[in-house]
């Protein structure tokens, strides 16, 4: 495998004003895999992104792009990137068709290559037989499955991915997992953003987790978990808690109950008394998230 | 700063093209029954009472004026209301600017395409003014296309600022008063503007329409037609044109990239 870097940031700073949203983060994403960028909302991804795309100017520190610098985007870089972007901006006064269509000209792409391209990506996001309908007659699957369609419309080597299932009902993010899944046996790389992280776990090669404009963390799914929260999660109520001294097991009060990451499952049942009530589960890269992140709402 | 391509400026133009067919009904009422039912209402109805005017019969006079209007209603419309529906609400630029195309490039095919259409309207009113019999039967007047066209970009660009200042749809109330109104009482399009006070007159020659519908009469009436005259017009056109789209290029700029 290709194990030079599709993005790198070093040092990468991004200020508004006196405001610092980005405040000097690193990070590499490799050739073909697909890479998580995780954090809560206002933690710089989506700044970062705009970066990444060319859409923002780097306050300081370094991104390259395919091995360009970022703030001196050539149209040949740009033409190998595919965006989702969060907010559906597909063309509403043009048919699902067209809007591949139109696309496909912004590429500058041959009649030939359009026709081509857009029907097997009709195929592809399994929107054949809507390739007539006006945009505003979609569901909201539909408009997310035809976005990616029409990231894709230049064949690019990275796709990035802003949040490319919310809101959708489960089937849609099925099949949107699955074709996504194809993009990345197909060699391309993708850039992921998302707020679920069952999604990013089973999509995710490496994942950086950034909060408050720095990096937390990263590395795969599986080294952030053995790294922050161990094999299992314990979430006992209170007040029939674990009996040991509170030294002895990682746990983290989270009000009604307490939540203790242990790997010795049988030692630890063994320490509760017999009232505790509890769930009992394999730790995942959720109890991660909100043990770097915090519990606290963002909105307040 | 990348050098524009034309593909990439056609590719803007091509989706403009796309809905134009579709919206093609309503296209035609705003931008070519509307001029037209004005023509009819002056050229009949004002035209009874006026013999003559700058040495003309008032219809001839009026139609070079309703063909610059034309032009104008119609590319300031495309780029203000227009592409600020495209900019603001679709967020159809923002999807544009993820691809190769890169800002200039779509301003410049929102600005060439708005100047077709606009083209498009003056065509219609020509062939009307020609069949009713107020443009000579000559190939001359067909040397107002050119300039139309040359107008018709001025008012896009001019319209583009609209859009690159615009924080809602309200503001064009301000941009269709105090710009496209004015071009089409004090700008010489249905009377002479030396009917004004000077003051004013003065003012009418910084609208380009003033410059516009001066270059156009000569050629649309076969009347006293000064080559020198016209260019002097059509090149104040022209640097207004420019100044527009640099002011709305930066303005835009600084909104679409942070």
């Amino acid at each position: 495998m290709d194990n030079t870097a599709v993005i790198a940031a070093r040092n990468l700073v991004k200020r508004y004003g006196p405001l610092e949203v980005v405040k000097g983060i690193d990070f590499t994403v490799p050739t073909g895999q697909c890479f998580g960028l995780l954090g809560p909302n206002g933690a710089g991804k989506s700044t970062t992104m705009r970066m990444i795309m060319g859409l923002a100017e780097i306050t300081s520190g370094e991104l390259t792009v395919f091995g360009a610098s970022a703030s001196h985007m050539t149209r040949e870089v740009k033409a190998k990137i595919g965006l989702v972007p969060q907010d559906s901006n597909l063309d509403p006064d043009i048919t699902v068709l067209e809007n591949l269509q139109a696309f496909g000209r912004y590429f500058a792409l041959s009649p030939a290559v359009i026709a081509e391209r857009s029907e097997r990506l009709l195929d592809f996001m399994q929107l054949g037989d809507k390739r007539h309908a006006p945009v505003h007659a979609l569901s909201g699957g539909m408009k997310r499955r035809l976005t990616i369609a029409r990231a894709l419309i230049g064949n690019p080597e990275l796709v990035i991915l802003d949040e490319p299932t919310t809101g959708l009902d489960p089937q849609a993010r099925v099949l949107i997992w699955k074709q996504l899944g194809e993009l990345k046996k197909q060699g391309r790389t993708l850039l992921l953003t998302t707020h679920y992280m069952d999604e990013a776990q089973r999509l995710c090669d490496q994942i950086v987790i950034v909060d408050n404009g720095t990096v937390l963390d990263q590395g795969t799914p599986e080294e952030l978990i053995a790294r922050h929260v161990k094999g299992f999660v314990f979430e006992v109520q209170k007040p029939a808690l674990a009996q040991s001294p509170d030294s002895r097991w990682d746990q983290e009060d989270i009000g009604d109950s307490v939540l203790y990451f242990v790997d010795e499952t049988a030692e630890f049942i063994a320490d509760l008394p017999e009232n505790a009530v509890y769930l009992h589960r394999p730790a995942n890269l959720e109890d991660v998230f909100l043990r770097l992140t915090g519990r606290i709402l963002r909105e307040n | 700063m990348r050098m524009p391509e034309f593909a990439y400026v056609l590719a803007v133009c091509d989706r403009q093209y796309r809905v134009f067919r579709k919206l093609l009904g309503s296209s035609l009422v705003s931008n070519v029954a509307n001029p037209i039912l004005f023509l009819f209402a002056f050229g009949f109805g004002m035209g009874a009472f006026i013999d003559t005017m700058s040495g003309m019969s008032y219809l001839t006079f009026v139609v070079a004026g309703m063909i610059g209007y034309s032009a104008a209603f119609t590319a300031s419309f495309e780029t203000s209301i227009g592409a600020f529906t495209r900019y603001f609400l679709q967020k159809n630029w923002d999807a544009i600017l993820s691809t190769p195309v890169t800002l200039t490039e779509l301003l410049l095919g929102e600005v060439f395409w708005a100047s077709a259409k606009a083209l498009f309207s003056a065509i219609c009113v020509l062939i009307v003014g020609w069949i009713w019999g107020g443009v000579p039967h000559s190939f001359l007047p067909l040397l107002t296309l050119p300039i139309v066209f040359i107008g018709a970009i001025c008012f896009a660009c001019a319209g583009l600022v609209a859009t690159a200042y615009a924080k809602g749809y309200e503001f064009f109330a301000y941009f269709f008063t105090f710009w496209v109104t004015p071009m089409f009482v004090f700008c010489g399009v249905f009377f002479e503007i030396s009917r004004f006070p000077e003051f004013i007159q003065y003012i009418a020659w910084i609208f380009p329409m003033t410059h516009l519908v001066a270059a156009l009469r000569p050629l649309t009436a076969n009347i006293g037609i000064d080559a020198a005259v016209i260019l002097l017009h059509v090149g104040y056109v022209i640097l207004f044109s420019v100044a527009a789209f640099w002011v709305a290029h930066r303005r835009l700029k600084q909104r679409l990239y942070d």
